[in-house]
């Protein structure tokens, strides 16, 4: 739903901006020699730029506390899952993962609860993303050696979701992925 | 070859501070945002009270040792005793001391706080409860007895709850000023999305998160970001000066 | 004033970038057939073809912006053949011994090498330390080539000149050419993310020389990594723009591009905001701290603002309702222009964190960034390589299918783009060199986008053809 919505306004924009261009050109093929071209150019400059500073200051306001750092941050999650990566697997559990005998169950979570994810990398850098059922990306960290990312998400339909390494670790990249199950 | 022999002494000495650091840190990332269980408590000083009562007047660090103790207990409280006096945030959170010996009684309690001077301490509270067992069972405690030496052979453990009863972070033993930073954070409900994980000698990073602030502290790693910049005003400034003159 | 020695080697700049284009291309449309599961090259082989395209496009676009700053400079101050021969010797033998480890080492860390990954060795062994010598080659060549003409700048124009301080105050005694102003600007930036793959190949390379007891943090690597990377193809971009406030008049038979005190704010903030706008490949990175993730957002917003306010704008008051005489170089910069803008709108969505979350690393990433270049940057620099053929020939008419051209090339390049943004939306991830069954739609518009790219190619070949033939002559000038 947010991707066709994002695509939507790239196309208007795109096409918006396409034709402000072809108009621009096509005015100066059409023009007499004694017109003088723009009127007022620097106050018209001047009230694009602002308009344009407008948009973009309240896009930013609106959009900034959406940001996956904020999300759920005053609750208290139901569960709490334990993500490592590694070239080229995830390994999920409920437990803490141990890096010298890493391993893993299978994970069915609740849906409408808040989960934590806890997602770290044992070697390279890999991108633990969280695919729903008719395939769309929803949610998304980084998985870094060294640190834990925690990533909190609430699902609210039941099904299979799928978990897609996207951040490029290496020859195998394309094939690392795991699932999980809410119910 | 000495060489050999001291970076191999060296090595073994990290592996085995990292190997034993990746145990305890698995450990305590067990019972994460589970509710405690609600042990019924009796407090020196209080009327008795489950331990969600306890935690909804003000969230906890509650530490589980025992009166007899010749090992772990002793350091352990007076390390935790000394890093608390100066954190400031220490209005914000209770520290509740039980015992998981079911031979200690109330007043054994309220000698062992005397003992540590801590009787009257507005934050620190002694106590016992029944239900041991379960209790341990749900912040995976596992204290073993030890018939020999008479003693239960555990972990020390500090395990940070809410308001609302959930465990929020776990540490095993005697821990520093950061950690128990992140602790009190960390039951008082601020959020951070990310944590290091202490395995690795990293030298060199951008910053180290200080959960007091909520802020980031400037780490080396930051300077170097910068230093590219830095050094380009520097050039620049040195190169007008040089074909100038 | 451009002697001889000096167009014969931007003769040789244009048809080595020409050169390495077409093959960089064809390993482009190589990778989308493979998606697109026409072929089947085996993974290896598909990711090191994948990090030779990135590298080679960046670094051809880059060298060709700094050929053309360094070729109309000359109307200015004098500039340092030296320093251009150098560049041009270390280029050559930095993409030689890059096409080295990816070809015949087949390292394959991806344009980015982030690290840890180069040393996850799964190539040569010798592969990783030549492919961080190769970067290191180019860095040192394109390092002087800039602090060059940076020196030769500054011993004309004082610092505060040459960023064109004096127009915030009413009638400047010294006036500062946008041309000057913008290369300064850029040079800057230049040479800050050059220092920071300095520094980066440094810490890399303390890491390998210290057989595992120095460790770098993954964090300050990617910071590094990234403060290089996304600064050296925003520069690429800006090193055009610089020519076209240059020649955009001039070419069209309008009054010459004066600097005022909007141009003069706009640019050096322009500054400021390119060089924290790279904080926008971390987002996904929640362990970067969100003070910086937040800069990192308004930076790549606000960056749009002197673009649009001044250089877009002020190509609309040129064109207009003007009587604007259109040559192929102008139109190529007017496109390349509108380009540059639609590549900015993908941009601006995409640097949105809460649409990053949806965004990052799918196909969006490399639609934007396609669309800044293939349909953008490049055209910038087409145009100047047009121009700068047609100077030295003789009663240079528009070839006749030139209008045939330009269409082949809008038409591909729309195609392939809209290929990478739809398939993007669709959640398809990027760098993958097959896509799993259920992502089948990512096959689909990897067949649609192999097929435009080659249309696209088809005016590449086209432009390569008309431009080479004139610039070998110039090259084999006597006189």
């Amino acid at each position: 739903m947010q991707q066709q919505s994002i695509l939507l306004l790239f196309l208007v924009l795109a096409g918006i901006a396409t034709i402000v261009f072809v108009y621009v050109y096509l005015s100066s093929k059409k023009t007499e020699k004694s017109e003088n071209g723009m009127s007022n150019p620097l106050k018209k400059r001047f009230w694009f730029s602002l308009i344009l500073f407008v948009i973009l200051g309240i896009f930013a306001s609106v959009t900034i506390p959406k940001s996956p750092y904020y999300l759920f941050a005053d609750e208290n999650p139901a569960m709490v899952v334990h993500v490592m990566s590694r070239q080229f697997a995830f390994i999920l559990s409920r437990k803490a993962i141990d890096p010298d005998k890493p391993s893993g169950e299978p994970i069915e979570l609740p849906v409408n609860e808040v989960i934590e994810f806890r997602v770290t990398s044992m070697d390279v850098n890999h991108g633990f993303a969280i695919y729903d059922n008719t395939h769309r990306l929803i949610t998304q960290t980084q998985a870094m050696p060294g640190y834990v990312n925690r990533l909190r998400y609430k699902f609210e339909h039941p099904g299979k979701y799928d978990i897609l390494c996207l951040e490029y670790c290496g020859l195998a990249h394309q094939g690392m992925r795991s699932s999980f199950n809410v119910k | 070859m000495l060489k050999n022999i001291v970076f191999a002494i060296i090595a073994t000495c990290f592996w085995s501070i990292a190997n034993a650091q990746t145990t305890a840190a698995l450990k305590e990332e067990t019972n994460i945002y589970e509710k405690i269980y609600n042990a019924p408590l009796k407090i020196v000083g209080e009327q008795p009270l489950t331990l969600h009562e306890r935690c909804s007047r003000k969230p906890l660090l509650l530490a589980l040792v025992f009166t007899r103790c010749s090992g772990v207990c002793n350091p352990f409280l007076l390390q935790l005793k000394e890093n608390l006096k100066f954190k400031e945030k220490g209005k914000s959170f209770d520290v509740l001391v039980l015992s998981f010996d079911p031979w200690d009684s109330k007043n054994d309690m309220q000698l062992l706080a005397q003992r540590y001077q801590l009787e009257n301490d507005k934050q620190w509270f002694f106590g016992v409860t029944e239900d041991i067992e379960a209790l341990n069972k749900s912040i995976g405690f596992q204290p073993v007895w030890d018939s020999v030496s008479k003693q239960f052979d555990h972990d020390a453990l500090l395990v940070g709850i809410n308001s609302e009863g959930y465990i929020t972070k776990k540490l095993i033993g005697i821990r520093q000023g950061h950690d128990l930073d992140f602790l009190i954070a960390s039951v008082n409900n601020v959020f951070s999305p990310t944590y290091r994980i202490a395995n690795k000698n990293m030298l060199l990073s951008c910053f180290n998160y200080d959960p007091i602030t909520g802020k980031n502290k400037l780490g080396f790693g930051l300077l170097l970001i910068a230093l590219p910049a830095v050094l380009t005003v520097v050039l620049l400034i040195s190169i007008n000066f040089y074909v100038r003159r | 004033m451009e002697s001889l020695k000096s167009k014969k080697i931007t003769s040789i700049w244009i048809i080595a970038v020409f050169v390495l284009f077409l093959v960089s291309i064809v390993l482009g449309i190589l990778m989308r057939l493979n998606q697109g599961e026409i072929i089947d090259q085996s993974p290896v082989t598909f990711y090191s073809n994948m990090t030779t395209h990135g590298l080679t496009m960046i670094g051809i676009w880059f060298v060709a912006g700094m050929a053309a700053i360094h070729y109309l400079l000359q109307r200015y101050v004098k500039t340092s053949f030296t320093a251009n021969i150098i560049a041009l010797a270390l280029t050559v033998i930095g993409i030689l011994m890059l096409w080295t480890s990816t070809f015949i080492g087949e390292f394959h860390a991806a344009w980015t090498f982030l690290y840890p990954m180069p040393f996850k060795v799964m190539w040569a062994a010798w592969a990783t330390p030549l492919f961080l010598a190769s970067i290191a080659v180019l860095g040192v060549g394109w390092l002087i080539w800039s602090l060059s003409l940076m020196a030769q700048i500054l011993k004309k124009y004082s610092i505060s000149q040459a960023f064109a301080w004096q127009h915030f105050k009413k009638n400047p005694a010294v006036e500062t050419p946008p041309f000057i102003l913008i290369s300064m600007i850029t040079l800057t930036g230049v040479i800050a993310c050059l220092l920071a793959a300095v520094v980066l190949l440094t810490l890399f390379f303390a890491e390998f020389f210290s057989n595992g007891s120095f460790v770098n943090d993954a964090l300050l690597m990617k910071n590094l990594t990234y403060f290089f990377g996304h600064t050296i193809a925003n520069e690429m971009l800006y090193l055009g723009l610089a020519v076209i406030y240059e020649l955009f008049p001039e070419v069209s038979g309008r009054p010459k591009w004066k600097t005022t005190w909007y141009v003069a704010l706009a640019w050096n903030f322009t500054l400021v905001f390119i060089l924290t706008a790279f904080f926008h490949h971390l987002y996904m990175d929640f362990v970067q701290p969100k003070g910086l993730q937040i800069v990192g957002q308004l930076a790549s917003y606000f960056a749009s603002l002197p673009a649009a306010g001044v250089t877009i704008f002020s190509v609309f008051i040129a064109v207009y309702r003007t009587k604007i005489k259109w040559s192929l170089t102008n139109l190529l910069f007017f496109m390349g222009i509108a380009g540059w803008v639609i590549g900015g709108l993908g941009a601006v969505i995409d640097a949105t964190i809460s649409n990053n979350v949806v965004l990052h690393n799918t196909l969006w990433v490399p639609a934007h960034f396609h669309t800044y270049n293939a349909m953008g940057n490049v055209l910038f620099s087409i145009a100047f390589f047009y121009w700068f053929s047609t100077q030295s020939a003789q009663n240079i008419k528009i070839e006749k299918y030139t209008k045939l051209v330009l269409a082949i090339l809008l038409i591909g390049g729309i195609g392939f783009l809209l290929a990478f943004y739809i398939a993007g939306a669709d959640s398809i991830p990027r760098r993958y060199s097959t896509y799993p069954e259920e992502l089948s739609s990512g096959a689909t518009w990897a067949k649609v986008g192999a097929a435009f790219a080659t249309v696209y190619l088809i005016a590449i070949l086209i432009f390569f053809y008309n431009i080479s033939k004139r610039c070998l002559k110039i090259l084999f000038l006597r006189s």
